[in-house]
Parts: C-alpha cells; sequence; structure tokens
C-alpha cells in the first residue's frame, strides 16, 4: 500500500465498508506501507467508527506493524497485532475481505 | 592522479574549450543569453569539480571569476571589450592551473601571481572589495518573552504539521521520524489525523498527519531544525528546547490547526506539559482560545485545481511530451573511452579477417549453402566494420573552432586584421586522425596568417579590403577527407622559390619545373623564404615538417597560389586509418592489396601495348598519356608473369597512372596492419594486411607510386624534348 | 540494494558521488544529461532516489524535474538536486517543480548520505 496505489485502495476498501457491518483487512500480504497507505488504514477505520461499524485488521505483515508502530497508533486500531514467523515476500497490496 | 582527478583534467580542458569558444563568440557577435549563461556553467562546473578534488586554488581562483559571471548573466555587468580580453586571460589562467592538477604540482610563484593579478582585475569589474562574500545569513526568529514559567521537562518538545504535498514530493513523514531516531531518542509520540477530511474529500495522495513529539538528544537546536530544512517552508514547524518559557510554547501552539483543549491533552499525554501547566497557560491566554481553528478547506484547493479543465491538461501534457521525445532523440550522447572503441575496432578487424577466411574456404568447398551462409556473414560483418568505424567518425568542425583564438590572437600580435571563415565543419573523420592533424594545421594557419596575409596598410595600397580572411574548408573527395587552409594574401612569390631552389641546389640550372613542382619546393627541409623571422613562424620549423606528419598519416599535401590573390594549401587524408576497401592483384605468387578508393578502371593491357610498351613507361589511353610503374619490376619480383597483364588505373590528388599487375582478384576488405621497420625503405608499401588463407599481402602506398611514376614521365618527356 | 539515478553533465562530480554512494552501500546510477536520465526513467529504471544537477545544457534540472513528475512511475520518487549557497530563488522553483530537497555543493560524503536517509524510503 503506497502512494501509486492509494487512490484505487481507497476506493476499494471504502466500497467494501459501505457493503457491510464488519470488514475484516487482511494486511498479511503488504509488502510495503507508506504514509499514503497508513492514512487510507486510519481513513477506514475512521468512517467505520462513524458509522458505527466494525473494522479489524489482520495478519498485519512487517511493513504494516512497523508504520503503526513508528506513529504509536496500535491503540487506536486496537487490533491484536502478531507478527507472523514467516514473512511472505510477495509484494502485493492488501485484500479488503468483507465478513459480514 | 586518481580516476577522479583524471576525470577532472579532462572535463575542465573541454569546459574551457568551450568558454573560449563562447567568449570569442561573445566578442564578435555581442554575447546573447545563452552564450553568457555556457559561459558561466563552464566555470561553475570547474569550480564544482575543483570543490570534489579539493583543489583550493582552482577553486578560489574560479569564485571570483563565477561572481563576475554570475553578474554578467543577471545584466549588472556589460561584457566590454577589456572585460572579455580578462576573460580570455582567465580561461588560459584556468588552464595552466588544471595543467598542476594534471601535473600534480603546486602552481609557481609566477602561475600564482598571475592567479591574484586576475583575480584583482576581476574584482575590478564588480567594484566591491575583495572580501566581499555573499553567504545568505539567515537570522534567528526574535524571542518574545512574555513571562511564565519554564517547563519541567528535559526532553526537547516537536511539533510537526506536514504540508499537504509532501508525499507528492516524493517525502514520507516517516522517513523523518525515522532520521530524527538516528539522531536520538522519540520518548512518546502522538500522531494527529485531525486535519484528515470527510471521506469524498479525502485526497490519497495528500498528507494530512501532524505529530507531537518528546524527544531526547544531545543535538543542537540547529541541527535538528536542519532535519526539516526540505519541508520547512509547507510544514508548520515548532521545536523547543528542554526548559523552554512555558508562554512561548503556549503561544506558539495556538498557530497550529488543532482545537487548543485538544492539542493540550495531547502535549500532556505525550510528556510535554503536566496538567497544572496546561491549566496556568489557558488561563492567562484564554481570550485567544479557538481564534486559531482556520486550516483552508482542502475541498477549496480541489475546486480552483478544477478551474482549469482536465482536457486541458491532458493536451498541454501530450503536446510536451512530444517536444521532449524530439529533444531526447537530438541531443543524446554517450561517453566511451577511446580505448575501448580501439578494442572495439581490432576485434571488428580480426572479425573482417576471420570472415574473409570462411569466406574463401566456403567458395573452395563448392557447397551452395554454405558459401550462401558465409555471404550472409561477410555482409553482415561488413555492416558492423562500417558502424565500429563510424563510432570513431568525429566531425572536424570542432578543429576548426579552435583556430578562433589562434586567428584573433596571431593577428593582433602581428597588428593585423584578419577574419577566420570555416565551412565543411560537418565532414567528419577518424577521431585518430583528427588528433594528429592538429600539428600540421596550426603550422599551415600560421603560415598564412604570418607570411600570406599582408597588413592592413599594404593591403590598401594593392586594392584589397584591409581585412583579410583565412578560410578553412573541408570535403570529401574519393574515400578521403580534403582539407583546405586557403588566403587571400599575397600568394607565393614562384621566381623567388625557384632562385632560392636553385641556391640549395634543389634545382639543376637548366630544370624547368611546373608550377606545382616550384610549390613543391616549399615542403623541402630546411627551405624557408621568409625575409623576417617572426615568432609566429618560420623559426627553422619548415613546412617540411607539416608534410612529414601528413605523409605519416598516409596523406598529403600540395599548394595552389595566385600571385597577389592568395595560396590555397590542401591536405588529403584517408577518412580511417583502421581499416581499407582494398583492390586485391597478383603479380606472380605475390599478393598487393590497393585502396578501393583510389581505383579509377581496369584495363587489359593487350599483347600490342605490351609490345609497345617494352621499352617505354606510358601507354596511350583514350587519346591520352598514362604513365605507368609495372609492379613486378617496382618490387622486383622473380618469377615470371603468366601471358596476360592488366593494367589498374589509378588516381591521386588529380594525377592518373596504371598500375601493371598480372591477376585481378577483386575487391577485399583490408585490416591495415603497421610494416615492420624492414620494409620502411621500400617506396610504394604502406602497409601489410592478412589475408584469409593466412597469406600476407602488401598494401600499396598509391600516392608515392604517383609521384614516382609523374617524375619519371617528366624526366622521359624532358629526355625526349632535349632529343628532339 | 536502494538504487540511486545521478544526473549531472560534470563527469567529476558523476564519478564521485558514485564513489561515495558505493560506498555507502548505494547502487549508482548515472546520466550526463537531463535527456539521458530520462531515456533511462522511460526505459523501466525505477531507482529509490534521484539525485540531478540544476544548471545543465540541453534540457536543465527544473524541466527535468517536472518531466520526471509527470511519468506515472516516478510520480512520487524522491527527488535532490544540487545547488549552492547563493541560489535561494531556484531552490524554490525546483521545489515548485516537484523536488523534494536538495545538496549543497560540494557534497561531502556524510552530508549526502545523511539527506538520502531522509528521503530514501
Amino acid at each position: 500500500m503506497n502512494i501509486y496505489n492509494a487512490t484505487a485502495q481507497k476506493n476499494m476498501l471504502l466500497n467494501a465498508l459501505d457493503g457491510c457491518q464488519e470488514l475484516d483487512i487482511d494486511l498479511s500480504q503488504v509488502g510495503e506501507m507508506d504514509t499514503a497507505g497508513f492514512q487510507i488504514l486510519l481513513l477506514t477505520k475512521r468512517e467505520a467508527l462513524k458509522a458505527g461499524k466494525a473494522v479489524r485488521l489482520t495478519g498485519h505483515s512487517k511493513a504494516v506493524t512497523e508504520l503503526i508502530d513508528l506513529y504509536n497508533m496500535a491503540s487506536y486500531f486496537g487490533d491484536p497485532m502478531i507478527i507472523p514467523a514467516e514473512e511472505r515476500a510477495a509484494a502485493k497490496p492488501g485484500n479488503g475481505k468483507s465478513a459480514g | 592522479m586518481d580516476a577522479i582527478q583524471q576525470a577532472f583534467v579532462v572535463e575542465s580542458r573541454e569546459l574551457l574549450q568551450m568558454m573560449e569558444d563562447n567568449l570569442l563568440q561573445m566578442e564578435s557577435s555581442g554575447g546573447d543569453a545563452e552564450t553568457i549563461n555556457a559561459i558561466f556553467r563552464a566555470a561553475h562546473t570547474i569550480k564544482g569539480g575543483a570543490g570534489v578534488i579539493e583543489c583550493k586554488f582552482i577553486v578560489e581562483f574560479t569564485h571570483v571569476l563565477e561572481n563576475v559571471l554570475d553578474e554578467m548573466r543577471s545584466g549588472t555587468i556589460a561584457p566590454s571589450p577589456e572585460l572579455i580580453e580578462v576573460l580570455l586571460a582567465c580561461s588560459d589562467q584556468l588552464d595552466a592551473l588544471v595543467g598542476c592538477v594534471e601535473s600534480e604540482t603546486e602552481p609557481g610563484e609566477e602561475v600564482g601571481k598571475a592567479s591574484a593579478s586576475l583575480r584583482e582585475r576581476l574584482q575590478q569589474f564588480l567594484g566591491k572589495p575583495a572580501a566581499a562574500s555573499r553567504d545568505v545569513v539567515v537570522s534567528e526568529p526574535a524571542v518574545h518573552v512574555s513571562g511564565g514559567g519554564e517547563m519541567d521537562t528535559d526532553n526537547w518538545h516537536l511539533s510537526l504539521r506536514f504540508g499537504r504535498d509532501v508525499l507528492r514530493k516524493g517525502m514520507d513523514p516517516a522517513s523523518f521520524l525515522r532520521y530524527l531516531m538516528e539522531l536520538g531518542e522519540i520518548v512518546n509520540l502522538v500522531t494527529l489525523p485531525d486535519a484528515m477530511p470527510d471521506a469524498n474529500e479525502m485526497d490519497p495522495e495528500s498528507c494530512y498527519l501532524g505529530f507531537e513529539i518528546s524527544y531526547k538528544s544531545d543535538a543542537g537546536k540547529s541541527r535538528i531544525e536542519s532535519v526539516f530544512d526540505f519541508v520547512r517552508d509547507d510544514c508548520v514547524i515548532h521545536i523547543w528546547p528542554p526548559h523552554s518559557k512555558l508562554a512561548d510554547f503556549i503561544s506558539s501552539i495556538e498557530t497550529l490547526p488543532e482545537d487548543s483543549m485538544r492539542l493540550g491533552e495531547i502535549l500532556i499525554k505525550c510528556g510535554a506539559l503536566t496538567q497544572a501547566e496546561l491549566e496556568q497557560a489557558l488561563n492567562t491566554q484564554s481570550d485567544r482560545v479557538g481564534s486559531a481553528s482556520t486550516q483552508p478547506k482542502i475541498g477549496d484547493v480541489l475546486v480552483k485545481q478544477g478551474a482549469v479543465t482536465p482536457e486541458v491538461v491532458e493536451a498541454a501534457a501530450v503536446k510536451q511530451s512530444k517536444v521532449a521525445e524530439k529533444k531526447t532523440l537530438e541531443s543524446q550522447l554517450i561517453r566511451v573511452q577511446a580505448a575501448k572503441l580501439d578494442q572495439l575496432i581490432d576485434l571488428v578487424g580480426e572479425m573482417v579477417i576471420a570472415s574473409a577466411g570462411a569466406n574463401m574456404l566456403a567458395h573452395r568447398s563448392g557447397e551452395a549453402a554454405l558459401v550462401e551462409s558465409t555471404s550472409v556473414i561477410s555482409m553482415l560483418v561488413e555492416q558492423i566494420r562500417d558502424s565500429a568505424l563510424q563510432l570513431r567518425m568525429v566531425q572536424i568542425g570542432e578543429t576548426f573552432t579552435r583556430f578562433q583564438r589562434v586567428v584573433r590572437d596571431t593577428s593582433h600580435e602581428l597588428g593585423k586584421d584578419i577574419e577566420l571563415v570555416i565551412s565543411g565543419s560537418e565532414a567528419e573523420l577518424d577521431k585518430s586522425v583528427v588528433e594528429k592533424l592538429g600539428d600540421p594545421l596550426m603550422h599551415l594557419v600560421r603560415n598564412a596568417l604570418d607570411h600570406g596575409i599582408e597588413s592592413p596598410e599594404e593591403r590598401v595600397a594593392k586594392g584589397k579590403p584591409a581585412r583579410g580572411t583565412l578560410r578553412l574548408n573541408a570535403y570529401h573527395e574519393s574515400g578521403s577527407i580534403a582539407i583546405e587552409i586557403i588566403d587571400d594574401g599575397a600568394g607565393i612569390d614562384r621566381e623567388k622559390i625557384l632562385a632560392k631552389g636553385r641556391e640549395r641546389g634543389l634545382v639543376a640550372a637548366n630544370q624547368t619545373l611546373s608550377d606545382s613542382e616550384i610549390y613543391n619546393l616549399l615542403f623541402e627541409p630546411g627551405f624557408s623564404t621568409a625575409e623576417k623571422i617572426t615568432n609566429i613562424s618560420g623559426r627553422g620549423v619548415g613546412l617540411d615538417v607539416v608534410k612529414r606528419g601528413i605523409i605519416a598519416l598516409r596523406g598529403s599535401v600540395e599548394v595552389e597560389s595566385r600571385e597577389g590573390a592568395g595560396s590555397t594549401f590542401r591536405i588529403r587524408l584517408p577518412l580511417t586509418l583502421a581499416i581499407i576497401d582494398g583492390f586485391l592483384v597478383g603479380v606472380g605468387k605475390a599478393a598487393y592489396v590497393i585502396p578501393l578508393g583510389t581505383v579509377v578502371e581496369c584495363i587489359e593491357l593487350t599483347e600490342k601495348d605490351r609490345a609497345d610498351t617494352a621499352n617505354r613507361q606510358y601507354i596511350n589511353l583514350r587519346g591520352g598519356v598514362l604513365p605507368f610503374v609495372r609492379l613486378r619490376e617496382q618490387f622486383e619480383v622473380a618469377e615470371p608473369g603468366g601471358k596476360r597483364e592488366n593494367i589498374v588505373v589509378v588516381q591521386y590528388g588529380g594525377q592518373k597512372i596504371g598500375l601493371v599487375v598480372d591477376e585481378l582478384m577483386g575487391e577485399f576488405q583490408t585490416v591495415i596492419k603497421p610494416l615492420g621497420s624492414i620494409f620502411k625503405h621500400i617506396k610504394g608499401i604502406g602497409g601489410s594486411t592478412i589475408l584469409g588463407s593466412g597469406e600476407v599481402a602488401l598494401i600499396l602506398d598509391v600516392q608515392s607510386l604517383v609521384t614516382l611514376a609523374t617524375a619519371q614521365q617528366n624526366r622521359a618527356q624532358t629526355a625526349e624534348a632535349i632529343r628532339v | 540494494m536502494k538504487k540511486i539515478l545521478l544526473v549531472d553533465d560534470s563527469s567529476t562530480i558523476l564519478l564521485s558521488m558514485s564513489a561515495i554512494l558505493s560506498k555507502a552501500g548505494y547502487e549508482a546510477d548515472k546520466a550526463s544529461s537531463a535527456d539521458e536520465g530520462l531515456i533511462k526513467l522511460k526505459g523501466g529504471l525505477k531507482p529509490d532516489l534521484l539525485i540531478t544537477d540544476l544548471n545543465m545544457p540541453g534540457m536543465n534540472g527544473i524541466e527535468f524535474i517536472k518531466e520526471v513528475r509527470k511519468l506515472p512511475d516516478h510520480r512520487f520518487m524522491p527527488i535532490l538536486f544540487l545547488t549552492t549557497e547563493s541560489q535561494q530563488s531556484k531552490r524554490d522553483e525546483a521545489k515548485a517543480a516537484g523536488a523534494s530537497g536538495w545538496l549543497v555543493k560540494p557534497v561531502n560524503a556524510e552530508q549526502l548520505i545523511g539527506t538520502i536517509k531522509l528521503v530514501v524510503k
């Protein structure tokens, strides 16, 4: 998730949120995250809170964990962060999966 | 010298040449902005390079020079003739200083003095004392002390609100934070996403984050501030050292976009303030609470940007990219080391030989498919050879323009008014030839300036324009390049040369010579007709040196002159020294290569011709006399010839002769190998090559054979004339 | 390994900077003109950072930065430009064209590497 695909990510995540009450976002395939990507997660979380919906981030990859820690925002998202034993190298953006 | 110093020397020399060309252009036709900018850029780049290699004496010298050029750029100083004179001298001085880098010596006393005096002269144009420096002084903003106690913390406090465009400009707040972590320790950090607008207005490429950071570091304020140099203009950044004045702190944070109450909570959270401190501060400043939350709405900005329709932007972008592509095609150059090219040409040469060998074997085998495929390979090899040689080709223009300065300085020195006119600059020739051409050309140009063109008074007296013209011209001519040095001076005094030739014993008393033979006497060793020896030319180093230099390049030089109207020196040179297209001929068992560019035609020598020419060295060719050389005799080939003989008609420098050979073997690509010293004394041989079969063939030096045959012919004719 | 594209018409600068970069563990790619740099970028080179001179013959650094910012693959690449102390107006112009930051010539190794760390992601 970076600035090059931030617009696409924003649309995808907000659309996914529109169609459900609870959204699980699997971040295990996120090989890169910059501040633009981080802001999209932040926006999604905030919009969910406003609408009384739930957003859960799961499977944080190393890139995601690092940035959330740097920005000291783990408690804002409130998700348990488990660093996977094996970092997958694939640099694909995370998939928004609707679970509701 | 290490590689970087070496690169600096080479680069500086190129830049100085460019600088000089531009200065001369400015002198003759006034300088436009681009010319002045190019001169500035040259000095600027040299200074930059000198800084890199830590060459103080060049940095110091170019510093003043750069300042003067900068003022010229901005139009404060006009390019007067005096200034250009000084700038030219500076360019020479820089060349000397670069020479010091090259020879790894400190500049001597004399060079140092010259630097100092030039800097002084430059300084006069600046009209300022030498100490004038143009450093920008950044003043610290005044600190308002408005009472209140100190903050009770040992940590720095950083308030950062990044600008919207930070991400778009390729930066990331995360990188800044990580960098801060290298300088010290982030004790606490609160991220403020408050500025992020509603989802539909939020631009994913904009940055909306702010940070309040409690920070522990031994670094000084300026060091920490310098981290944010790049973003200071677009971001709101406040840095408070440990134990800052509380009041200053509070009044500053009021300028932040967030609501003061919320900020207060955050500051407590990250440890910058205690609850008590905050309350005290908010009480004293209560009247101003709330007045500071005036951030621009991103929506407005977007609407503003929307004022330009997307179609217009798109069209402009497409147009611009087309222009850029065209520009790219025109001006792309790659710098390659000459040695690498030489190696490539060597290999291509070997490949040419190997390919010829394969071709020959294929023909011998008689297998059609094999012949077919080897001939395709030969064709490709031929193309590769041409492209490889093309890589080494450079235009002669650059060599010519170097003479602008020579003509300018020399004519000043001689009190003459001479204009240099250049034509044929785009004619190309091999770089190795160009490099060796400089000296002979310099000699001929100086010769023309000194002895050729008269003083303005003399010229006016003769009814000529006071200003003399020296022309340098180049053009291609049957596989070679001709370079002309043409002056409109007095021309060559034929009788004077003849008299001198007789005096020197070069010409027999009763011998009659053609004009061109007389002029050629000029190229004899020690032959100088100059009446006064000047320091421009005529120092005993005669035109014979020029001739020798050119012959070493497999070229020739000739002179034409009309008394009173001027002289033309014409140099002919092969385009390349490495590979030529040859015409293979056989004499007995030996094979010879004639450079194809010189071959005019081939004719069979009939029985009648052979009988006729048993005792004379010419035939009648379509009514004209064609002198010839029998290679068999010339090279003392022992084996008797076959029944048939052929004449290959070759031409050089406007003269045609015939070469009598046994067999015509066709065209052949020839890689020239230098001759061993054993063969040096044999006239008529220019080099050797290896045939595909592995045999050695000698390459004929057509020029010397032509000279030989015409001389013989002239002698024979004179003899006949006397007999009659 | 992080890749850095250097663009400068001065071979002395190119040579010295690339020596510093490779010593610090970066991969340096060089171009001696803006046009050459553009060709490399259009040809698929994806550096983590671009460092360019401003005053170059042919296309100058400012135009170059503007052109680079038009390339979809490099719209958000960090770009540093080389400048001298006395060029505040140029600095503003380059930043407006889309540059991230600058390096003051002559660049020493410590400064260069420090600045690179600040902008390379």
